[in-house]
């Protein structure tokens, strides 16, 4: 039973394994995101959100919310972008689904391609390129989304990104001694000053998958399972398992992870302070090196 | 008791005979982290007291990419 109201409960909370009813969910949840917002201060009143969307249920739950929240703040604007990898048979199907919830929230969805920006889909590239799917994809998506946003005069770009995700990121870098770029991870991402680098902020930070889709259920926000036919066997996956499979003998240890990180996140920010921002000699975005990511893929893909 | 579970992917059913949703889950090699549960359109949680012959449904709740 439902620990405030005693009735049917729809979920059994993670981390503290207290049960809540729908109605006593949805405020739950709701809460958690307003509360991440303002204690790392996502955003400020008056400025243009721009949420990231795949159609997924993470981005959509991030977009919905978000509406939910700003919509008496009648001064916040809010925008979704929508980047079309090409992935036939995935992306399409969940394309279609974004479109219908911009639709009916009455937030502008702007969207552009691969094919459109890169001159091929990421079906092409792939196919003539032995190279990782999910690194040139991160790549492309994180240069069209930045630009993007630029060009819409965005302040700060929402993206689904939840405590699974990041968890996975944490153990992921720890693993591979790569502990620089933890150092880029928490709730708010990206340089402070730097006109052309839009900060990214994670409202759904604090709250984890079963959370999300048991909100995006009640909400008829979930698409029907489809997976990304190129994360098959990837390290996240593995490393999602590990993780899953821990947090089941030993409840809580994902929002061990989390929490604990957050405790050295300040330090591990002192430490790699970033770099002064470069910005590309063949594109002019912004760049930690010479030549951005984007520009060096471009030259080498065929 | 015997349950119907409900396959997400294919939408076929199989019938498992058991007296929890945890019981199924295991039989299954399904992780209840990773998993959503639905009976009749309506989300229960993992000790809801199963009726023989019901069907039920696991969601997974990993994104997809």
């Amino acid at each position: 039973m439902c620990k405030n109201c005693k009735l049917k409960p729809v979920i059994k909370l993670p981390n503290s394994q207290i049960s809540l009813c729908k109605s006593c969910f949805i405020k739950y949840f709701e809460r958690k995101v307003r509360k991440t917002i303002r204690q790392h201060k996502l955003f400020k009143k008056g400025q243009h959100i721009g949420v990231a969307v795949s159609g997924g249920k993470d981005s959509l739950t991030t977009l919905y919310v978000l509406h939910k929240i700003i919509t008496p703040q009648k001064t916040t604007k809010l925008t979704a972008i929508l980047i079309d990898e090409g992935i036939k048979g995935y992306r399409d199907e969940t394309f279609e689904f974004a479109k219908k919830v911009c639709k009916e929230l009455n937030v502008p969805l702007k969207s552009t391609s691969y094919k459109k920006e890169f001159k091929k889909t990421l079906d092409q590239i792939l196919k003539k390129n032995d190279i990782k799917p999910c690194t040139v994809c991160g790549v492309f998506r994180r240069y069209l989304l930045n630009n993007m946003a630029q060009k819409l005069k965005i302040n700060v770009l929402a993206t689904g990104h939840n405590l699974d995700d990041e968890a996975q990121s944490i153990l992921m870098n720890q693993f591979r001694n790569n502990i620089s770029a933890s150092a880029r991870l928490g709730p708010i991402t990206g340089i402070k000053k730097d006109k052309k680098f839009i900060r990214r902020i994670k409202p759904l930070y604090f709250l984890t998958e079963k959370e999300i889709m048991t909100y995006a259920y009640l909400k008829n926000l979930a698409t029907p399972f489809n997976e990304c036919p190129y994360a098959k066997g990837s390290y996240r996956g593995e490393i999602r398992k590990l993780i899953n499979d821990f947090d089941k003998k030993y409840p809580s240890s994902k929002h061990a992870i989390i929490n604990s990180f957050l405790e050295i996140l300040p330090i591990l920010k002192k430490n790699y302070k970033q770099s002064e921002i470069k910005y590309c000699k063949s594109c002019g975005e912004p760049s930690s090196q010479e030549t951005c990511k984007t520009c060096k893929l471009i030259k080498e893909i065929k | 008791m015997k349950i119907k579970v409900i396959n997400e992917k294919t939408n076929k059913a199989q019938e498992i005979v058991a007296s929890s949703i945890t019981e199924i889950a295991q039989k299954l090699g399904i992780n209840l982290e990773e998993v959503i549960i639905v009976r009749n359109d309506e989300l229960i949680t993992e000790d809801t007291k199963l009726n023989n012959h019901d069907v039920i449904k696991f969601l997974s709740v990993i994104s997809g990419g």
